[in-house]
Order: C-alpha cells, then structure tokens, then sequence
C-alpha cells in the first residue's frame, strides 16, 4: 500500500511537468490549429538556455526569466518565418513542418550544446527529500507540481478575463468571425507560439533539475501526446488532467507492470494507452466533437 | 496532377491506346534509355561506393511507395510506416536463421524467396492491426496510432523480445550465402543494385496499375472525400484496411530486401526516424503520385550525400565539422522539409509534369 501511494504521488508530481508542456501544445491548437510535434525540442532548447545562464553564475530565477525571454522571441520567430504561410494548409503539411522544425531545433541543439548530459552546477534544489507522514518526495518534484498548478491558474485567469486571452479564444472558435470584428489573427498565433514556447522552456528547466539534461529529454515532447489526446486536444484544464495521469499510469506501470513484461514498460505504457484509448473515445474527456458534413 | 498533354496532332484512336503506359513513341524510346542507364550503365560506370548510394535510395523508393499508397491515394496519414519495414526484416531474418527449412528448399536457394513472401504478409497483417483505428478515427488521431506502432513494435516488442530469439544478442547477422534467390547469391553491392531494380520496377507496376482499378479509385474517392465516398457504396472500411494492407506488404518486403545488404540487423536500424524520412520523401517528391516517391528518394539521398562530400574536405581544417555531421544532416532535413511544404507544396512531381507538358504542348502552349 506504502508503494502504492508513492508511486501514486511521484506520478502526480512528475505528471506536472508534463502538464506544463501540455499546456503550450493545447494552446498552440487552440488558437491557430497547428498540432506541434516539436514540442520536446522547444522545451529542450528552454532548459539548455537556463541551464547555460544558470552555469555562467546567474541566479536561477534570473536565468529562467532570461530563458523566458529567448523562448519568446525565438516562438515569435518560428512562427512568423515557418507557420504564417501554412494557415489553411492540410493537416499533414502542418504537422511535417513541426516535424521539419522539430529536426531542424534538435540538429542546432546538438550542435551548440552537444550530446553530453548536462546538470545544474551547483544543485538548485535541495537533493534532501520532504516527508509527508511515510510519503516521500524529491524538492524538484513538488516545486514542478507547485509551478504547474501556479501556471494553469494564469491561463485560466488569462482566457477568461484578459483581452489577449479573449482574443484567442475568438481565433480558436471561428477564425473568419474573429477577423471581421476586428481580431488580429496574426498576432494571436505570434502570441500563442510565443507563450507555449515559454511554458516548455519552464517544464524543460524543471526536467533538466530532475535528472541532467540531455537530447533524450526531448523525448517528453512525445509524451505530451497521449496527455493531449485523453484531455481533449483543445481542453486546457484537460491538458492538466492529462498530463497527471499520463505521469501517474506512467509510474504505476513501471512498478507493476514490470514484472510480467520486463523492459521498457514504462516508456512504452502511454502510448498503448493512447492507442485503445483513442479507439473508444477520439476525442477525449473535453474535446470538442467535431460534426462532420460532406 | 492528371495525365500529361499529348503532343500537337497525337490522338488515341482506340481504348487501348488510351490507357497504354507509354502512349508516344517519343516515351517509348526515353523508357528504353532509362532502363539502358539503369541496367547498363549505372553499373559500369559507378563505382562500388555510388552503387551503394543508389542501393540506399532503391530502399527509401520502396519504402515511400507504402508510404504514398497510404497518405497519397488512400489519405490515411501514417508515421509509423517504418515498424512495418522492421517487421518485414525481422520475419525474413528469422525463417533464414531459424526456421527448419527442409534440405532440398535450402538447395534450390528457395528459403530467401519464400520468407521475403511471408515477410509480406506478415507485415501487411500488422499494418492492418494499427491501420484498425482508422475506421473511427484521421488525420492527427491516425498519425498518433501509427506512431505508437513505431514505438510499441520496434522499441518494445522487437527490442525487448524478438531481439532474444536464438539468444544472440541485441543484432542478427546474416552468415554469407545465406542471401540467395535460387542459384543467385546475392553477396556484392551490385547484386543488392540489381535485386533492388527489379524490386524496384515491380512495385511500381503493381501500384500504378493498382491505382488505376476499381480498388484504386475507391482509395481515391476515400482520399478525396470519405464521407461521400461512403455515401457513393465504397465500403470505406474495407478499402482502408486493404490500403493499410498492401501499404505494410510492401514496407515487409523493404524490410526483407534491406536485409541482402545489411551484414546484421538490429533495431537501431528502423528507428522513428526512418518513419518521418519517409513521409519527408513523399512531402518533398510530392504527395499522390509515384514519380513523387522517386524523385523525392533521389533528392533526399543524393542531398545527403553531396553533403556529406562537401563537408569532407573540409574536414581537415574543422575536425569538429566531421564529428557534428550527423546533427548537420538532421538539420538539413527538417529545413529541407519546411522549405519544401511551404514553397512547394506540390513537390516535384509537379514540377517534372509542368516541365513535361511545357515541351509536349511547345510551341503552342494554350
């Protein structure tokens, strides 16, 4: 039972990360339909940009406000030179572009950092772990839970209550009704990539605090994906849903599954998941169902 | 992309010649050179280190084709297609190790053959198992079962299990001699270069003639429109399952050609990575012709290569470059990508077709 509930709460708290990230792809989708598939080497490039202010002797909260910064332009940029031209464009013509970009972030990645692992020198977080009665966690873990709650509750805030948000969301619904009273769809979608680039460069810094970082943290990017599908594609609180229990199932099997199916169980159980689950339900616990006509 | 414009003043003057493959004597004659290059020439003049090339790019041809069939003609989007590849491999491989073939088959050099055949099948079959979804789901939800084939096939099953048969460890190598087709021994690039042509044109027949039936138009109409493809009597289901079908039938039998020139397979060998590049080709080639899939194979291989030569000599005064090659070449890849979808999004193929009916229709171009 002990095991159970560690297991339990290590899955919660990782599952946060990945709801940060899932945040910056839903938010992608919602407001300008692209499905990002370079979401991993987003976060990747964010946390190496951390990580080289952080080593230079910046303070940490310093160093990730400098990675904000970077993530900002550099979403503003992705999208003014490769996915302005494509809005409208097929739906595989979009998600190979981000796969193009994805390519393209991993090669400059690999080539400036190099492949190397990579840790936070001197340690950010206290490696002494808090103790919750018998339930032990790591300091990283529940400051990255902590940042996730803390960020959903900005986004929440910020689509229902803020211009820009609202803004947004109008793009989402009906690109063409947007426009005509007046919404600047172009600066929308600048503004989206801009703030899901900053959200992954968030998760990015908190995985790397976990264990160094490296080209295979990029591999969350994928994981983002079945967190995406079983919260909605479109679905905010969904992506936060998700994203926890794609961390959870992900640990749960890990511990139990591994005796029955030695190897990489862990790795591999969110995309079973993901495949029975897409059968029964495409899309997802708050997707919005899409009516087709001919 | 329809057929070419004939030539001022050619007609058809019967069915037959309407649907013949080379409808001008002018083809006809450009065909029969095209193959003099490629059986003749090619491998005269190239040197051992080129037939390799060309072998790789026979490989990313017959892999695109699945690829093109599925996301081309039947427009079920896939980016799992190189698990399929991986499953024709690792049967193939298989029945050659393991598998007791009687004394005489093994004689008459039949196991090879037989067991690219299965190889086939039993990665059609698969494909079908992951194609399933695509009765209740498309677009992006299809690309993510596809996607999980790659991973849940390649990195799990055949990682973890397959890859234990035999208790040989992580890769399989192949003894020599093994790779034979009948009395043929297919131990050199050239042969690969040969067994690869003949694979190569085979497959092509069989999809463009495939295209052009009653299956193939259904695809088509699925492609199109599905909804209306159903309300027109297609059984949408069927036709996509027999898509994914023929798609992974001809990714198994990749797999299995890719092999004769591999000394040892394992599973780095398909990572996902193979799965985008070949999508990449198609994108790149363009979508829903068979052209596309060629010359998208060409470009791609050759590019890399021509890179590769480039950065070479330079090596000597910036080692680093040699060592970052790899990270060069993804980069390459991934901006080749963009820059081909978002100002070309057509491809190639639509290039090579105005290009063709700018000189059938000159001078008179109207």
């Amino acid at each position: 039972m002990e095991l159970f509930a560690m297991t339990l709460v290590t899955g919660i708290m990782v599952g946060g990360i990945y709801a940060l990230v899932a945040l910056g792809w839903v938010l992608i989708y919602k407001c300008s339909g692209v499905l990002n598939l370079a979401m991993g080497e987003m976060t990747l490039i964010g946390a190496y940009v951390s990580l080289t202010f952080y080593s230079m002797g910046v303070p940490f909260l310093l160093a990730l406000l400098f990675s904000l910064i970077i993530g900002f332009i550099l979403g503003i940029l992705t999208e003014r030179i490769f996915l302005d031209k494509l809005i409208g464009e097929p739906v595989l013509s979009v998600i190979m572009v981000t796969v193009g970009l994805s390519f393209f972030f991993k090669g400059c990645v690999e080539l400036i950092w190099s492949t190397d692992t990579k840790v936070f020198n001197p340690p950010v977080f206290s490696i002494e772990p808090i103790k919750f009665g018998s339930i032990i966690i790591g300091e990283v873990y529940l400051w990255s839970f902590v940042a996730a709650i803390v960020l959903l509750v900005i986004f929440v805030c910020f689509f229902k209550y803020t211009r820009w948000g609202l803004a947004m969301q109008a793009c989402a619904d009906d690109e063409m009704a947007a426009l005509s009273i007046g919404v600047s769809a172009r600066f929308v979608y600048a503004a989206a990539w801009a703030i899901a680039f900053m959200a992954a460069g968030v998760g990015g810094t908190l995985l790397g605090n976990i264990n160094g970082l490296n080209i295979s943290v990029g591999y969350l990017g994928l994981l983002v994906l079945p967190a995406v599908v079983l919260g909605g594609l479109n679905s905010v609180p969904g992506a936060i849903v998700g994203g926890i229990a794609i961390g959870v199932l992900q640990n749960l099997s890990g511990v139990y599954l591994d005796r029955y199916f030695p190897g990489a169980v862990k790795d591999i159980a969110p995309f079973v998941f993901m495949a029975i689950f897409l059968l029964f339900k495409p899309y997802g616990l708050w997707g919005w169902e899409r009516i087709e006509r001919v | 992309m329809s057929t070419t414009f004939l030539p001022c003043g050619d007609y058809h003057q019967t069915y037959a010649e309407d649907h013949a493959w080379f409808q001008t004597k002018f083809i006809k004659g450009k065909m029969i050179a095209l193959f003099l290059v490629l059986f003749v020439f090619i491998p005269m003049f190239a040197g051992d280190y080129w037939i390799s090339v060309f072998n790789m790019v026979g490989y990313t041809i017959l892999g695109a084709l699945g690829v093109q069939l599925l996301i081309g003609y039947c427009g079920q989007l896939t980016l799992g297609h190189g698990a399929f590849i991986a499953v024709g491999a690792y049967t193939s491989t298989l029945l050659i190790l393991e598998f007791p073939w009687p004394e005489f088959m093994i004689n008459l050099g039949l196991a090879y053959p037989v067991s690219i055949f299965i190889a086939g099948i039993m990665a059609g079959l698969f494909s079908v198992l992951f194609g399933l979804p695509s009765a209740r789901v498309k677009g992006f939800y299809l690309i993510l079962t596809t996607m999980a084939a790659q991973f849940i096939l390649v990195d799990f099953v055949i990682t973890q299990y397959v890859s234990q048969i035999g208790g040989r460890g992580q890769a399989f190598s192949l003894p020599p001699g093994t790779m034979k087709i009948g009395p043929w021994v297919i131990d050199n690039n050239y042969k690969v270069y040969f067994f690869m042509l003949i694979l190569v044109i085979l497959s092509c027949i069989i999809i463009a003639n495939l295209v052009r039936t009653r299956v193939g138009r259904a695809w088509v109409a699925i492609r199109d429109n599905d909804i209306s493809a159903e309300v027109m009597g297609i059984n949408v289901i069927k036709y996509k399952l027999l898509a994914f079908f023929v798609a992974g039938f001809i990714g198994g039998i990749t797999g299995s050609f890719w092999i004769s020139n591999l000394a040892a397979i394992s599973p780095e060998h398909f990572p996902w990575f193979l799965s985008l590049w070949l999508v990449g080709v198609i994108l790149i080639g363009g979508v829903g012709s068979i052209h596309g899939a060629i010359f998208g194979s060409l470009f791609m291989v050759v590019i890399m290569e021509v890179l590769q030569l480039a950065i070479i000599p330079m090596a000597d005064t910036y080692p680093k470059l040699l060592m970052d090659f790899l990270f060069i070449k993804e980069a390459t890849f991934g901006l080749a990508i963009c820059g081909f979808i978002i100002f070309e999004p057509n491809g190639m193929a639509y290039r090579w077709w105005q290009i063709k009916n700018y000189f059938n229709l000159w001078p008179f171009s109207y």
